[in-house]
């Protein structure tokens, strides 16, 4: 409110007398140029590594390129191609996989830590840090950890099962078992983000809804589902996106590192798949259609949790 | 007396769940300095009967100090020319009236949620079109470019500035390059160090852009070293030795997270655009 108020006030005295009030004056050359001065490091480099990428990559997918020749314009021919590509559709099913597993229990698992971690009690600060903790991590640390858990003949589970007399599995070359141990590790990475933005949702919830709460008689559960659930809606959204984009595009540093997509392709999602096209088959108009393709599912998992939300919870 | 119980309940699983997220990093470091026969015993050992701490040794041979180097150039130049770009382009859309302002930062926002790796490709066409893959730059600018939420956040920041103040010293004939340096700059040092750190901790952590665009051993990368570690360390490498080249991989930006940790935590909030 005062922030706000501020402003106006402000505002109001802008003007300075030699300013004429003609609408025409509220933009002044001097200024103008001052900022496109301070504007333009960030613009070139900006437009040069976002537009012109972005632009370039939807370009392409009408071409065929190999990087290296003049690129030849070929029309719908990649998209045809897609249409009758059968390992495509396999990969957009593995990437349905990831973010089928992965984006719920990550927002549900965050969320349900949040609420515990956001307790006014001494030492609570310091021991959140367990909590945020793994965010250092990079796929790659992680993924060399994570690998000798799953690992059968030296890691922790593989020894568990040699102990009980059980046959050892090798997780990460299982065609059933490997897609789901990287959705584990991801969810395990994507937590600490999750936690902190629910944190700060969480602690702009107005003190006096809870009290209202109490006073109506209700549970620790009826609260968290009825009271703080709804009130941090907005940061649920944001998560949410955070995370269908995170488990569709990211699932291309986890794949590669610790299974190349492999066994049989199971874990060959469509960003590995798109990446193989273009660096491996060196088909950058082919890789740019499946490329295309992930942002339309982006959009369309966006869109379709948006209806069902709006539909059922409101 | 129901309070205290209560209370007792709740950090007992604070405490527990705590130790479960944290439990497999702490186990990288404790792994990190058992010997072979120690990480390979069952019952899982949770510390290590002598730490072994040529494990370091070996690891630290293994990654090279080049690669290590490299990852500081890289992060650093990210992150220096990050700042650079931004905060100007944040003040001037926030604080100068002009017109194509509101243009220009609604092409800012295009990309926002949109993952790089989708222009993946294209931004490795466009790098090897300027003729900088394999060098630093190549390495460097495109990372850099992704400017975005760099903009909006500093925009944002520099939006909660009041005018009056800013109007004060173009009154006292400071051009705007002065007003952006002396006054507005000096106010932004807590957004800064937010968002330094988010950018350093995600630049340090950059596997697959590295890869494409600088693999070579001069401008390799730490990520770049470690993966491999995660799919032939059993046949090469004892697993302690990748936990330690793992550890040295994760010590700085640990150390950035520990020092600087109330900035991170607000960093990630606020570019999580809340």
């Amino acid at each position: 409110m005062t922030v706000l108020e501020t402003k106006r006030g402000a505002g109001a005295k802008r003007r300075h007398p030699r300013s004429s009030p003609r609408k025409k004056s509220k933009y002044r050359k001097a200024d103008a140029a001052s900022a496109w001065l301070l504007l333009t490091p960030a613009l070139i480099l900006f437009i040069l590594f976002i537009i012109i990428p972005t632009v370039v990559g939807f370009g392409l997918s009408f071409y065929q390129w190999n990087f290296f020749d003049t690129p030849v314009f070929v029309g719908f021919v990649n998209f045809v191609k897609l249409a009758t590509d059968s390992a495509a559709w396999g990969s957009l099913g593995v990437t349905l996989l990831f973010v089928l597993l992965g984006v719920v229990p990550t927002i549900a698992i965050g969320f349900m830590l949040a609420v515990l971690i956001n307790a006014n009690m001494p030492g609570v600060g310091i021991l959140r840090v367990l909590y945020f903790v793994p965010v250092v991590l990079s796929v790659a640390v992680s993924a060399v950890l994570w690998a000798f858990i799953y690992d059968p003949r030296q890691g922790p589970i593989g020894a568990l099962l040699r102990v009980l007399g059980l046959p050892p599995i090798d997780i990460l070359n299982n065609e059933t078992l490997a897609l789901p141990a990287l959705v584990i590790m991801m969810i395990w990475l994507a937590l600490p983000i999750v936690i902190i933005l629910y944190l700060a949702g969480l602690q702009r919830v107005p003190e006096d809804i809870y009290s209202a709460a109490a006073l109506d008689g209700a549970g620790p559960w009826r609260t968290l589902w009825s009271i703080t659930w709804p009130n941090v809606a907005s940061t649920t959204f944001v998560v949410a996106i955070l995370q269908i984009v995170n488990y569709v595009a990211s699932s291309l540093d986890v794949s590669l590192i610790m299974t190349n997509g492999g066994p049989l392709g199971a874990t060959t999602a469509l960003s590995l798949y798109a990446y193989r096209q273009a660096f491996s088959n060196q088909d950058v108009g082919y890789a740019s259609v499946l490329s295309v393709l992930q942002l339309v599912i982006i959009v369309a998992i966006i869109g379709l949790g948006r209806l069902v939300t709006r539909r059922f919870l409101r | 007396m129901r309070l205290a119980r209560l209370r007792i309940g709740r950090y007992s699983t604070i405490i527990l769940f705590g130790l479960v997220i944290a439990f497999p990093m702490l186990y990288l470091l404790s792994g990190s300095l058992m010997s072979f026969s120690d990480i390979a015993q069952y019952p899982p050992r949770l510390f290590p009967t002598t730490p072994i701490w040529d494990n370091f040794v070996q690891a630290w041979n293994y990654l090279t100090p080049r690669t290590i180097l490299n990852t500081f150039i890289f992060v650093f130049g990210v992150l220096f020319i990050q700042l650079a770009i931004c905060l100007p382009a944040g003040f001037a859309l926030s604080k100068i009236k002009f017109r194509g302002s509101s243009a220009v930062f609604a092409l800012f926002l295009v990309p926002i949620l949109m993952p790089t790796n989708l222009i993946l490709i294209p931004t490795f066409v466009v790098t090897l079109q300027l003729g900088i893959i394999g060098t630093f730059l190549g390495l460097i600018l495109p990372v850099a470019g992704q400017a975005s939420v760099g903009v909006l956040l500093f925009r944002q920041f520099f939006a909660t500035l009041p005018d009056g103040l800013i109007e004060a010293a173009r009154i006292d004939g400071a051009n705007w390059f002065q007003t952006f340096f002396r006054i507005a700059l000096p106010l932004a040092r807590p957004i800064i160090a937010a968002y330094s750190v988010v950018t350093f901790l995600t630049a340090w952590n950059l596997y697959i852009w590295p890869l494409l665009a600088a693999p070579g051993p001069d401008t390799r990368v730490l990520t770049l070293a470690l993966a491999p570690l995660a799919t032939t360390q059993f046949s090469n490498i004892s697993p302690s030795v990748g936990f330690a080249a793992a550890v040295i991989a994760m010590v700085p930006v640990l150390v950035v997270f520990v020092v600087f940790q109330k900035w991170f935590t607000r960093g990630i909030a606020g570019t999580g655009l809340e």
